[in-house]
């Protein structure tokens, strides 16, 4: 009995640390997939998502719909940083890391005299599966599906859709994809778009885990960023899930034993490993072998 | 070798010729004579301003000479003064203390940006990636600096002391003499007028051809025959080395240090500095700090809240508008008027 507890809490764990890190990177890797850009302004988006959840849930919207709400604000935000100041950066990928470095200092000084140090907090939504002594919470169970399902959806939308034909066109040879009648400009702002709306959805679902400040953004930027380094740009899916499974694999033994500032600790030593032995990141290393899968047939 | 002075007046930098140099003489005679007409006070201000300059010129050279962008220099920056703190503050009352300090910080500042640039370098790794892996590692630098507050967190008899940070860093002394109040400032004066010169030599040496060449195609340069990954490994140390020159006059100057000078606003400041003066110039990165610094201070100390809203908003506008940086755009203004056929060729690039 306690054998499946404790292999059933080693499972959790690695579910709600995969979870965890799939769901900070996972707007900013289809940004750098589509665009080759880095926003670094993603941890101040995710926080805008916090704001906008609490917000919304302080006023009696249930957990759900202010995670939604959260969702369609900052998308909206993002469209308009898109059409402003993104859109000139294209191609320039130093100056768009620095110019969203920029905005992100604006954003998170200008929403702690906007609106305070402090947000009314979010409940963590109540349940727990008890087994033996160890119990878990309805609520990182969720997460994780929703991970998932986020995953599925994008799978969904890159692979069975027009839409999702002309971005990854765009992606492989945007000049080609000009010639032949896709509006990659379009595309592109609408990319940064749903990064930006997946940044504060993520931010909205992780927003009862943590307080909800201005500075809240700093804790998601270190894992997004190893995760996404990780990862790597060649295949947005395949490295967002390869990268966050396989660092939730260094981070859950790690943290166990160690403590979780070592868990981080050990993230960026394997993302330093890793990129040394891999330096576009493990989604070229899924490509190569799924390309290499489709000549044999 | 070459002359010495041939390579100090090259063309990689503002500005040429006896009039500059002239105007340079009198701006340096100046800063000399600041005792004549700046209070003590005044003089440690002034003092702090400059002692930024050598970080912020190893950023132009990585970034704007190299074409590598680094987030991370408070971390070298950090580490310095940390490592200075702990063994300085070890040997209080020997005179070579202090020096001993010193040298252990850069020491130490070479070391972790060795080994990391190491597995950054020789992976060939894209261009997007440096920024971010350094940037991590200053956050984690500060996390960890951060929850080393208690006595079990001691090296000797210092502590490190958590958020609060560590207090009570001698200052630096050669011999007896202690530098402090118009002493210091001539110590950061003179260490940033020396670290100028030096980068500007350097700029303008063969070594520095070769940068100017990678920043601009890498694989060309490699198919010439360089080494590209040792070239850029070794700009990326002297700017770490430069980033801990100024860690150690940080802690020279205010005799403490926190866990936030390596934190995430702190990083954003050097990045700052240098693109608003403009990376492809040193000197206009020189002007650039002293100037954000002399502003920072400024809105900071007359209590302004929005000291950091107003940064940040700078450093976005002249990245959309003055890509350049704002004192590059001016030289090459003035320079249009007097020679329009050589600033017409200068290129804009990300």
């Amino acid at each position: 009995m306690d054998v499946i507890g404790v292999v059933a809490s080693v499972v959790y764990q690695f579910c709600t640390n995969a979870a965890f890190l799939l769901l900070c990177a996972l707007g900013l890797i289809i940004i750098l997939g589509m665009m080759n850009i880095i926003n670094l302004a993603h941890g101040e988006l995710m926080m805008m998502g916090a704001y906008a959840a609490s917000a919304s849930y302080s006023r009696g919207a249930p957990f759900w719909l202010a995670a939604i709400i959260a969702f369609v604000a900052v998308g909206i935000f993002g469209a308009v940083l898109e059409a402003t100041i993104v859109r000139r950066f294209y191609g320039r990928e130093l100056g768009a890391l620095v110019v969203t470095w920029g905005v992100s200092l604006v954003l998170s000084q200008g929403f702690l005299l906007l609106f305070g140090p402090f947000m009314p907090p979010i409940q963590i939504p109540e349940g727990n599966i008890a087994l033996g002594q160890y119990s878990f919470s309805y609520y990182w169970i969720s997460m994780f599906l929703i991970a998932a399902l986020l995953v599925a959806a994008l799978w969904w939308i890159y692979n069975r859709t027009d839409i999702g034909l002309q971005a990854r066109a765009t992606m492989q040879n945007p000049a080609m994809a000009r010639a032949l009648g896709v509006d990659t400009r379009r595309i592109y702002m609408m990319t940064f778009t749903l990064g930006a709306a997946l940044a504060g959805l993520s931010g909205a679902l992780l927003a009862p885990t943590t307080s909800i400040m201005p500075f809240m953004g700093q804790q998601f930027v270190a894992p997004a960023f190893i995760t996404v380094v990780v990862g790597g740009a060649t295949n947005v899916i395949a490295g967002a899930v390869g990268s966050s499974l396989l660092l939730s694999l260094v981070k859950t033994p790690v943290g166990f034993f160690l403590g979780a500032f070592l868990g981080t600790v050990a993230l960026l030593l394997a993302a330093l490993i890793i990129i040394r032995l891999l330096p576009d990141g493990i989604s070229a290393a899924i490509q190569r072998r799924l390309d290499l899968r489709h000549r044999m047939r | 070798m070459a002359n010495p002075f041939s390579l100090l007046n090259g063309p990689e930098d503002l500005g040429r010729g006896p009039v500059f140099w002239g105007g340079a003489a009198i701006v340096v005679a100046l800063f000399l004579a600041v005792p004549l007409y700046l209070s003590d006070f005044a003089a440690y201000n002034v003092s702090y301003y400059l002692l930024n300059i050598p970080m912020a010129l190893g950023l132009c050279l990585l970034w704007g000479y190299c074409g590598v962008l680094s987030f991370g220099q408070v971390a070298y920056f950090g580490i310095a003064g940390y490592a200075y703190g702990v063994i300085a503050g070890n040997f209080v009352g020997h005179s070579w203390g202090p020096m001993l300090g010193s040298l252990g910080g850069l020491v130490m500042a070479a070391i972790v940006a060795a080994v990391f640039g190491y597995f950054v370098f020789f992976a060939r790794v894209q261009i997007w990636i440096l920024p971010i892996l350094t940037l991590v590692l200053t956050l984690l630098l500060e996390t960890f600096l951060g929850q080393t507050a208690g006595y079990q967190w001691r090296v000797g008899v210092v502590q490190l002391g958590g958020y609060n940070g560590m207090t009570g860093i001698p200052a630096f002394q050669i011999g007896d003499f202690v530098f402090s109040g118009y002493s210091f400032f001539y110590l950061a004066l003179g260490l940033a007028l020396v670290c100028y010169l030096a980068c500007r030599m350097l700029v303008n040496s063969r070594h520095g051809k070769v940068m100017l060449a990678i920043r601009e195609d890498a694989l060309r340069t490699e198919m010439l025959g360089y080494d590209i990954r040792v070239r850029q490994w070794l700009v990326f140390v002297l700017a770490a080395l430069l980033a801990a020159l100024s860690g150690l006059l940080y802690v020279q100057w205010g005799n403490y240090i926190t866990p936030s000078q390596v934190g995430l606003l702190s990083a954003a400041l050097p990045v700052i500095w240098v693109a608003v003066g403009g990376r492809e110039k040193l000197l206009a990165v020189v002007i650039g700090t002293y100037a954000l610094n002399w502003l920072n201070y400024q809105l900071s100390s007359s209590g302004n809240q929005y000291a950091l809203v107003i940064i940040g908003a700078l450093l976005v506008i002249v990245m959309v508008f003055f890509p350049r940086g704002l004192v590059v755009s001016l030289a090459d203004l003035a320079g249009r008027r007097s020679a329009p056929s050589e600033a017409s060729t200068a290129r804009v690039r990300g």
